[in-house]
């Protein structure tokens, strides 16, 4: 029978993940939807189905996120990706940014 | 304005007589929202955020340029915007309610932001305001109208 391998740890060298630049091709980004007063519900679970393709009752949940609790994260994504979706949210008007998820 | 037919390819809506006066002009306050209204980010800590603030502007003015042309051009088209003895007739492709629900929602956003970013009504509509007002109410009944007649659709 193999045996379990165990981690080799060579003292005095800590690695932690603040050390690890953070790739743009890395799930990084958070895309955020924020609340106004004008945008109209409906027109903003619209939105979000049309964009991420998602269906009414996800779109629902996300829309009602950013009316009750201010914000909603919609997805994270590298940077590349976050930002194509937030010039497709902005194009329809909706108060969205990206945001490092720290 | 109302829906009066809808295939998988066009959707044509009835206006009246005050619809179709007023729509050319809520149509033609495009674009309306500052181009500064739109930030990438608002912690601002993004790998070169001045670089990809500014490619987000230029695709953004690049979009509001070209939805300019096509409104322009909705607006000329008599076989589109058709004049009728009750007022007029619109057909548009359901991508294109897609788009016109983007050039309303412009307007009613840019009129909110001239009108002080209120949470609900402003609180008193006067000579100055009223048409901001206005632009942004008419704004979001057409909005509206289309949205419905799109959900309608799928």
């Amino acid at each position: 029978m193999a045996e379990t391998a165990t981690p080799r740890i060579q003292p005095g060298t800590v690695q932690t993940t603040e050390d690890k630049p953070k790739s743009t091709f890395e799930p990084g980004y958070m895309v955020i939807c924020w609340n106004d007063p004008v945008n109209f519900m409906d027109y903003v679970t619209h939105v979000f189905q049309v964009v991420f393709g998602w269906s009414r009752k996800k779109a629902e949940f996300h829309m009602l996120q950013v009316h009750e609790k201010g914000k909603s994260v919609l997805t994270r994504e590298s940077l590349e990706k976050a930002e194509h979706y937030v010039h497709q949210l902005q194009k329809y008007t909706l108060h969205a940014t990206m945001e490092r998820d720290e | 304005m109302k829906l009066v037919k809808a295939t998988k390819s066009q959707l044509v809506f009835e206006l009246g007589q005050r619809e179709k006066r007023s729509l050319p002009q809520i149509l033609k306050l495009y674009p309306c929202v500052p181009a500064a209204h739109h930030v990438l980010s608002k912690s601002g800590r993004l790998p070169d955020r001045e670089g990809n603030q500014q490619l987000l502007d230029e695709a953004l003015a690049e979009q509001r340029a070209e939805n300019k042309k096509q409104v322009q051009a909705l607006l000329a088209d008599s076989r589109r915007f058709q004049h009728t003895e009750t007022g007029a007739r619109l057909s548009l492709s359901p991508a294109e309610v897609e788009w016109l629900m983007q050039v309303l929602n412009d307007v009613r956003v840019g009129s909110w932001v001239i009108l002080g970013c209120p949470d609900e009504k402003p609180a008193e509509v006067n000579a100055s305001n009223a048409s901001h007002f206005l632009a942004m109410e008419m704004a979001g009944y057409y909005q509206m109208q289309l949205l419905q007649a799109l959900e309608g659709e799928t």
